[in-house]
């Protein structure tokens, strides 16, 4: 989010930038800009540089109570303030906040050549719990119910995470962490085309091979039950391959 | 659970008749066994006194399960009845033995009898003769408390003549039962039923889950597998026809296939260990304790099967990437594999006879399954069911004549019988999704 930010602020042409608030990161602008901006004193000293800075706050969007970090750097300043209640700092540093509502912070290098500024915002969202007034289970629940945890779907007979699947387990992971005191059952499925048994046993595997990328993705071992339903809880009941490839998956369930 | 085992002996008093001339047969002598093409006759049992509306319908309910159950039994060449002479046969005296030897009918064996209901219940006279030789072969008098229990003594007596008849060599499936696990009404229950699909029997209504039911060795229980509603876990149920269950402790959240000794000392199951990322086979005492993963493979090992001495176990592994057919000695050594044709092979099924085992098996790039049956000793593979629909889960009946099997060939999952060689099919569920059928053992004693 705060990445997409700097990015935005980097595209903007420099002369928009300059009449808005007088900084720009790239090379200095040419003459007949810089004579449109206001702030900015005609050179008297060939010598003097323009300051530069730029600040990041990761991450940006932050539930209430939890920390953001705020870090900049600047060149040729020889002062830095950060507004927003953060006050005089070095040149280039990191600080650990955790505002209690949205804040921008504006830095502003000042230096012998003027001075540059850079904003970052870092926006505070309720807990969930505060705004919902929802336990864990009915926020991973949601999670579930929104799409926000997703399933992952396997080859026949196979158990192995695709790239993809690994992909969404990673912020699948992100979620449960998210309600530590929520437990999901990591369930296996099967398409309709093995045998009872065998696909019960494939399914057991199919959850265990997700249960364990979640581990690793340090989902404590607390929140997570694996359970197979083998062919038993088909998404879809056509009987070829748009269906099977759908009911061969592992989803997630919260524990009740 | 169910009255049908523990109540019969009350229900039924059997008794041997005399009739006038004739010498009563032993309770134990098993008659000459019958050549292949033994030739039976079964007239139609008929009211022994005044024809009521009541006796019409117990007689023709009597007549169909009767004769129903002696050509499924498969020892019999059963001529037409549209040849057999029209006088009813009531009791030994009505019996023209030389009509029966005429060359359109020439009988070997010429079963007969008759009914009488009223509102105390019914009773039943049955009578086997030898054609030839003019003798009785068998006398029975059966009596029941309702009129109902009519197709248990047409059962019972089918049992009787495939025992004498077959010198022994089986007791008769007919009184049999088969456990199953159906869908019927929004959860998967498991259910009896006789043999033939009738008086269907709830075991299990909890709402979850109820997979791959077996026999106890004595047929007073059922082991099986059960997801209840909102659990995480399948359970290993031991379930007893009387009523009671035990849950058996296991490792993790993953059981399945439970299998029963024949000796009725131990049980086999697929399970997972903890730490385990596969199904093993486990094998416990009867009562659950002093289980011992035996395969411990980083493979799936499911669906054991027990050989007729208790020594071997057959059960399926994809070791070698996909689930084929194996052998190893119960304690979990001499392991071999004894089908690998590729494909997918799964529900193994040992014969009581010890030489053959029955599975299912799914050809590589196809969907369907078909029942097979291997020779232990050669390893030669025989295909017994085609056509339409997946052929699956296959199980012996316990004198390893015929199987049952779960089948889509009509559209959905349903319950067939057939001969074991895959001859004279018939079905035996119509509704809902019926699975994993197993055989009971012998129910009556002979």
């Amino acid at each position: 989010m705060n990445r997409g930010f700097l990015v935005t602020v980097r595209f903007v042409p420099c002369v928009l930038i300059l009449l808005a608030v007088g900084s720009c990161k790239k090379k200095p602008p040419p003459a007949v800009a810089a004579a449109d901006a206001p702030a900015v004193a005609a050179p008297t000293k060939p010598a003097a540089v323009m300051p530069t800075i730029e600040i990041t706050a990761e991450p940006g969007t932050i539930e209430r109570g939890s920390q953001t970090t705020l870090s900049w750097k600047s060149t040729d300043a020889t002062s830095v303030l950060i507004d927003g209640g953060v006050g005089n700092v070095a040149e280039t540093g990191s600080l650990v906040l955790s505002p209690a509502e949205s804040t921008t912070y504006t830095a502003i290098a000042r230096g012998s050549g003027g001075s540059a500024r850079d904003s970052t915002r870092v926006t505070v969202v309720p807990k969930r719990a505060d705004k919902l007034s929802v336990t864990d289970i009915e926020g991973l629940q949601r999670a579930i119910d929104d799409g926000r945890v997703r399933p992952i779907f396997f080859d026949y007979d196979k158990a192995l995470l695709s790239s993809k699947s690994q992909r969404i387990l990673e912020e699948n992971a992100r979620w449960i962490k998210r309600f530590p005191t929520a437990t999901v059952i990591v369930e296996g499925h099967c398409d309709e085309r093995g045998s009872e048994e065998y696909n019960l046993a494939l399914g057991d595997r199919r959850s265990q091979a997700t249960r364990d990328y979640l581990l690793d993705a340090s989902v404590s071992p607390t929140q997570l039950e694996a359970l197979s339903f083998g062919e038993e809880r088909p998404f879809e009941s056509c009987h070829d391959e748009t269906c099977w490839s759908k009911n061969r998956r592992a989803h997630f369930a919260v524990k009740r | 659970m169910s009255p049908a085992i523990s109540s019969l002996a009350t229900v039924l008093i059997l008794t041997l008749l005399a009739p006038t001339g004739m010498a009563q047969p032993s309770d134990v002598k098993i008659y000459p066994k019958a050549r292949e093409s033994t030739r039976l006759a079964v007239a139609d049992f008929v009211a022994r006194t005044a024809v009521t509306p009541q006796t019409r319908t117990a007689a023709k309910v009597f007549n169909d399960v009767l004769w129903t159950d002696l050509k499924f039994s498969a020892f019999f060449e059963m001529p037409s009845k549209s040849f057999y002479p029209l006088k009813p046969l009531r009791s030994p005296q009505d019996v023209s033995f030389d009509h029966w030897q005429a060359p359109t009918l020439d009988v070997d064996f010429l079963a007969f009898g008759n009914l009488h209901v009223d509102a105390a219940g019914a009773m039943i006279e049955g009578y086997l003769y030898d054609v030839k030789t003019r003798q009785q072969v068998l006398g029975k008098r059966y009596s029941v408390s309702d009129v109902t229990l009519i197709r248990r003594v047409a059962h019972q007596l089918a049992d009787q003549i495939v025992y004498q008849l077959s010198a022994g060599t089986s007791q008769g499936v007919a009184s049999t039962h088969i456990t199953y696990s159906s869908l019927k009404s929004g959860s998967k229950e498991i259910y009896t039923m006789d043999y033939d699909g009738s008086n269907v029997r709830t075991v299990t209504a909890n709402q979850g889950i109820n997979k791959f039911p077996d026999w106890s060795e004595d047929n007073s229980k059922l082991a099986f597998v059960t997801i209840l509603p909102g659990s995480a876990r399948w359970q290993f149920w031991i379930q007893s026809l009387q009523g009671g269950r035990s849950v058996i402790p296991t490792p993790t959240s993953y059981v399945s296939s439970p299998a029963f000794s024949p000796d009725g000392r131990q049980i086999a199951y697929s399970a997972r260990g903890r730490g385990h990322s596969n199904a093993d086979i486990y094998v416990s005492n009867a009562d659950g304790s002093g289980k011992n993963n035996i395969s411990n493979h980083p493979a799936i090992d499911t669906s054991p099967t027990w050989s007729p001495s208790s020594r071997q176990i057959a059960f399926i592994s994809d070791r070698t990437g996909r689930p084929q057919l194996w052998l190893m000695d119960a304690d979990g050594s001499d392991l071999r594999q004894l089908v690998s044709e590729g494909g997918h092979c799964d529900s193994p099924s040992w014969a009581p006879d010890g030489r053959h085992i029955i599975y299912s098996w799914q050809a590589p790039k196809r969907w369907k399954h078909d029942v097979y049956i291997v020779e232990v000793a050669s390893g030669k593979i025989f295909q017994l069911t085609s056509g339409t629909g997946s052929n699956e889960h296959p199980d012996w009946s316990p004198d390893g004549r015929h199987i049952v099997f779960q089948s889509t060939r009509t559209g959905s999952k349903q319950l067939f019988i057939m001969n074991a060689d895959g001859k004279s099919r018939r079905q035996i569920t119509a509704y809902g999704i019926n699975e994993s059928p197993a055989w009971s053992g012998y129910l009556t004693r002979p």
